[in-house]
């Protein structure tokens, strides 16, 4: 019997949905404040054992598509979206969602996400690039999108906060000289940078100082390869805290593991040595104050007549592959939702809470993202360290913005893992393996042939992913609908999804600054987008393709006015006093970094406002000698 | 040659017919001397060494997949020795020594003997399997110690008796030294490994500095392979904040009698927790005295072990560079020890050349030789600058 039976009318400080990242700070903090916390997660738990994440290794070998759930077993109770949802299709729309979510907009919304302890944390890459100071106020400065109630000067001690609990590798200077980045005096990442791979340094040899020009705007950006800052273990900095240094976390379920990055190159979707941060690093670090119970999904935050969140309702399951609960409620003086954007938005629709804005399940956002692939005329050495270490960082920033979608121009250091699925197609290409079963085979390489052509091509192959800033949009919206429902009942989330013009046109740059920056390599070029891939639209007369980043944002939108937005600058629900929606959901704008980190920084600034709610309710009465009595004491004989 | 097995009683290790190579061992005394300090440190470096080869030739001939808990009990020992290697060149480096590494003469021949013991252990390189963990049992074993060395004008004739026992002699003898000279540790800091070159791996590297950082660096060796005295769990706890672990004696007990120890179990009680199920057949079979020269010239087999041995000797150039003043170069070191991995992987997967012998189901393997001549091409290699830089060159 699953435990999460047992605790049906139990009482706790905190509850908290989810066990994911923004779920797992929370629940630390508070915790280690003395709070009992309840974390409830829909998923499973077993990633957090050895044996867990080896068998999670075990199935992402074996997998044929090497996508970013391949690791993790599928669960009937407490369903994931998978990218391999999306399918090509001949109909109204050019794709069809065959798996979880239901997708009914102009263009596919093609991003996964897991729910299994951990959440899409497990799957993330491991790229922790602040926000610009510009990126939070894209409507005043640019004329497009939403502005955040607060700016990044708030957020400046929650983002070194953040930096600390994710152990953050990278090169604070550098990123003040080449991106403008504001630091604390004299601060440092806890951990060195993570070296720039061979790749970078190609890119660097040829590109750097070059220009190329904006065909948007007509005007020259320089280029420069910049370091990202990353989730990820490297050289601990011992100037780091005034010179205390930075301790990195062990893995988890494997004491004394967990080393430095040493290149497996399989960051997304799992990291073989777990030197990449992951949401279990910060569970291994709970106090006993956090009971964290599994296999409980969420249906419904209930409310009190005065408003309040009394507690939440949710199905106990014992089997993921048998689709069979047993409901139960449970209370807490405060709820913190954190369950992802697209999960989150859809429990407080069920829930037909916090939404008199309006605003719940709008404005969804992604990064989306346009591949551009080619080969260089020697050996550049991909997979040798993570999926990425460095961009150009010029395209996130400036005037620009105006006309067309900023864009962080990523450099690929797994070839063309996600343009084409190397080296995997490289080799059914050179074994003449038609793309068809009904077309004839042809001739094939073997053996030493084989070995020398595949390490040729894979060993030149380079990728770049321009990957745009997407504004926030009221109709790109989740939505339930009685109709569509999952094995335990619930409703499945429906979205609807498609990309302004203003995206467009970024992408449309992007291509332009692309052609110059493979010219520029003497590399050729071999980007093409297949008119049947399911996100192929056409714009201005030429054809483009994109993919999901996986960060999906902006379903309970933060805003400093609750007719016209879902949480104040807290993350606290305008219309339930102790109701918190944490996450990426609360994002208003996303600018050009993947969010993770700037979650984070949310997530640590909410609990010190959850703290400070709970111990005003907590603070206990102060007995005064009482004021004179009007009339005797009840004993005595009244008048 | 034979030796009467502790465990079982039975004779065992009759498979090895050849002698046994031994390495270099100081006198049985109490150093006196810095210098001889030194010596007696660049020995504990050599035997901290010797055990890497026969250990990780026991994980890599598991097949993949197979025996995963006997795999992450090997590599957890195997990584623990290489701390305590660290850890004894900080020691040596602290006291105004250089270690050697990067030398024919610091690089045993295998099988070797059992070193600081009086019987005739043989450290062979074998392929996983019970006489492999057999041979960790023995060089783990925590044993009662026998008096240190007694002091006199020659070499106290009883000699040694066990590796704890020698330990403890370099304690005493850093302990006494100390007392006399206050500068004993003043050797210079940016020599040291420290934490930030070496973590999550076994535990973390500290630097030598004084008394008290080196008797700790001791006490973690002699504890990591033993055992608290009394116990059967390493020192980590109390040492790094770590959760209890088993001490590398214990962990080869484990995968030998296939059961793991419980809460209250005890050095005496032996494993009566869980089972745990090994496969015995699941491992590639080896010659524990095979050598380059058994395989053809020129052959397959023969050019890959050949080659083995090259990047194993860049290997050692990488950590004498580490050990002498650029602990940076560990960084290098540790994508060499996965190339080595896999170059090992690819010889034990491979049948014997000797089509006899691959009958038997015999398969070759790596043969961790060193020469003078395979040194100095790697280090004129490292100096060429292999790898990226050189072929950054080669575009400018």
């Amino acid at each position: 019997m699953s435990p999460a039976r047992d605790l049906d009318g139990h009482r706790y400080d905190v509850i908290v949905v989810g066990a994911g990242w923004a779920g797992s700070l929370v629940a630390k903090r508070l915790g280690s404040q003395g709070w009992r916390v309840l974390v409830l997660e829909a998923g499973t738990t077993t990633l957090d054992t050895w044996p867990g994440h080896l068998d999670a290794m075990n199935t992402f070998y074996s997998s044929l598509i090497k996508v970013p759930n391949a690791p993790y077993r599928a669960n009937t109770a407490a369903p994931s979206p998978s990218v391999l949802d999306t399918v090509p299709h001949k109909g109204v729309h050019r794709y069809q969602s065959v798996g979880y979510l239901v997708q009914e907009g102009p263009l596919p919304y093609g991003t996964d996400y897991l729910r299994a302890g951990g959440g899409t944390g497990m799957h993330w890459l491991g790229l922790t690039p602040r926000m610009l100071p510009q990126d939070f106020k894209v409507r005043t400065e640019f004329g497009y999108g939403r502005d955040w109630p607060i700016g990044y000067d708030d957020l400046q001690h929650w983002y070194c906060e953040a930096e600390r609990e994710i152990g953050v590798a990278g090169d604070a200077a550098e990123q003040t000289r080449e991106i403008g980045l504001p630091f604390p005096e004299g601060y440092v990442f806890p951990m060195h940078e993570i070296p720039s791979s061979y790749v970078d340094r190609v890119m660097a040899e040829h590109l750097d100082g070059k220009t190329v020009v904006d065909p948007g705007t007509d005007e020259p950006v320089e280029l420069r390869v910049v370091n990202t800052p990353h989730g990820r273990n490297s050289t601990p900095n011992q100037a780091y805290d005034g010179g205390r240094g930075f301790r990195p976390q062990d893995a988890v379920g494997l004491p004394n593991y967990g080393e430095r990055c040493v290149g497996n190159a399989s960051c997304t979707p799992i990291c073989p040595v777990q030197a990449k941060y992951n949401p279990l690093k910060t569970q291994a670090q709970w106090s006993r104050k956090v009971t964290l119970i599994d296999r409980a999904v969420v249906s419904r935050v209930l409310v009190a007549d005065n408003g309040r969140v009394t507690g939440v309702e949710y199905q106990a399951y014992d089997d993921p592959a048998t689709p069979v609960a047993t409901t139960r409620t449970v209370e807490a003086d405060v709820v913190v939702v954190a369950a992802h954007a697209i999960e989150s938005a859809r429990l407080l629709l069920a829930s037909e809470l916090a939404n008199s804005s309006d605003q719940v399940g709008r404005n969804l956002m992604d990064h989306p993202v346009m591949l551009a692939w080619g080969l260089m005329p020697h050996q550049v050495g991909p997979f040798r360290g993570p999926g990425s270490t460095s961009a150009f960082e010029r395209f996130r920033m400036g005037e620009s913005r105006k006309e067309h979608a900023p864009w962080r121009l990523v450099i690929a250091n797994w070839g063309w893992t996600w343009a084409a699925g190397s080296p995997g197609s490289d080799v059914a290409e050179m074994l003449g393996i038609p793309e068809t079963p009904f077309q004839q085979r042809k001739k094939a390489l073997y053996g030493v042939p084989l070995r020398e052509r595949l390490g040729d091509r894979i060993g030149r192959q380079i990728a770049f992913q321009f990957e745009l800033e997407q504004d926030a949009q009221p109709g790109n919206r989740v939505t339930i609908d009685r109709r569509h429902r999952d094995a335990l009942g619930n409703c499945r989330p429906i979205l609807s999804y498609d990309l302004s013009d203003h995206v467009k046109k970024g992408m449309q740059a992007a291509m332009g600054v692309s052609h110059q920056i493979f010219d520029l390599l003497g590399a050729e070029e071999r980007t093409a987008y297949q008119a049947d891939a399911p996100s192929y639209f056409e714009y201005e007369g030429t054809g483009y393709a994109f993919n999901g980043a996986g960060h999906g944002c902006g379903t309970h939108v933060m805003g400093d006015d609750r007719r016209t937005s879902v949480v104040d600058q807290w993350q606290r629900s305008w219309d339930h006093a102790n109701l918190y929606l944490v996450g990426c959901g609360s994002m208003p704008s996303i600018g050009t970094s993947n969010p993770s980190l700037t979650m984070s920084a949310l997530a640590l600034r909410s609990v010190e406002r959850i703290h400070q709610d709970l111990t005003e309710l907590h603070r206990p009465l102060v007995l005064r000698p009482a004021p004179a009595p009007e009339y005797a004491h009840p004993t005595e004989a009244r008048p | 040659m034979t030796v009467r097995d502790p465990l079982t009683g039975l004779t065992g290790f009759t498979d090895i017919k050849t002698p046994l190579a031994e390495i270099e061992q100081p006198p049985f005394e109490i150093p006196r001397t810095v210098p001889k300090l030194r010596y007696f440190l660049q020995a504990a470096l050599a035997l901290e060494f010797l055990t890497i080869p026969p250990y990780l030739t026991a994980m890599y001939t598991i097949k993949p997949g197979a025996n995963q808990e006997a795999w992450y009990a090997l590599r957890a020992v195997v990584l623990e020795e290489m701390l305590h290697m660290t850890l004894v060149a900080n020691m040596l480096n602290a006291v105004g020594g250089k270690p050697v590494v990067a030398d024919p003469r610091f690089v045993t021949d295998y099988p070797a003997k059992l070193p600081y013991a009086k019987e005739q252990v043989p450290i062979a390189l074998r392929g996983f399997g019970r006489e492999a963990i057999r041979t960790g049992l023995w060089i783990e074993r925590p044993e009662k110690m026998e008096d240190l060395p007694r002091t006199g004008k020659e070499p106290d004739p009883r000699g040694w008796t066990s590796i704890g026992q020698f330990y403890a002699t370099i304690r005493e003898g850093m302990r006494r030294l100390a007392e006399k000279q206050p500068d004993l540790f003043d050797g210079d800091l940016t020599r040291q490994v420290g934490p930030e070159d070496f973590y999550n791996s076994g535990g973390r590297a500290f630097p030598v500095t004084d008394l008290a950082s080196a008797l700790k660096a001791i006490e973690l060796i002699s504890e990591q392979g033993e055992g608290v005295p009394g116990s059967i769990y390493n020192p980590d706890e109390r040492l790094f904040g770590q959760a209890n672990e088993l001490a590398h004696y214990f962990r080869f007990m484990e995968v030998h009698e296939e059961r793991r120890y419980g809460p209250l179990d005890t050095p005496a009680s032996g494993p009566t927790g869980p089972a745990l199920p090994i496969d015995w057949t699941a491992a590639y079979r080896i010659d524990p005295q095979a050598k380059v020269a058994d395989y053809p010239p020129d052959s397959e087999v023969r050019l890959a072990a050949e080659h083995f041995n090259q990047v194993y000797a860049r290997l050692l150039w990488l950590l004498d560079r580490s050990f002498n003043g650029e602990p940076k170069q560990l960084q290098a070191a540790i994508p060499v020890m996965l190339e080595l991995r896999d170059l090992a992987a690819q010889l034990y997967a491979n049948p014997h050349p000797d089509p006899a012998r691959a009958a038997k189901g015999v398969h070759a393997s790596a043969t961790f030789e060193i020469t003078q001549a395979e040194l100095l091409a790697a280090k004129k290699q490292l100096d060429t600058g292999a790898g990226a830089t050189a072929l950054l060159a080669s575009l400018a």
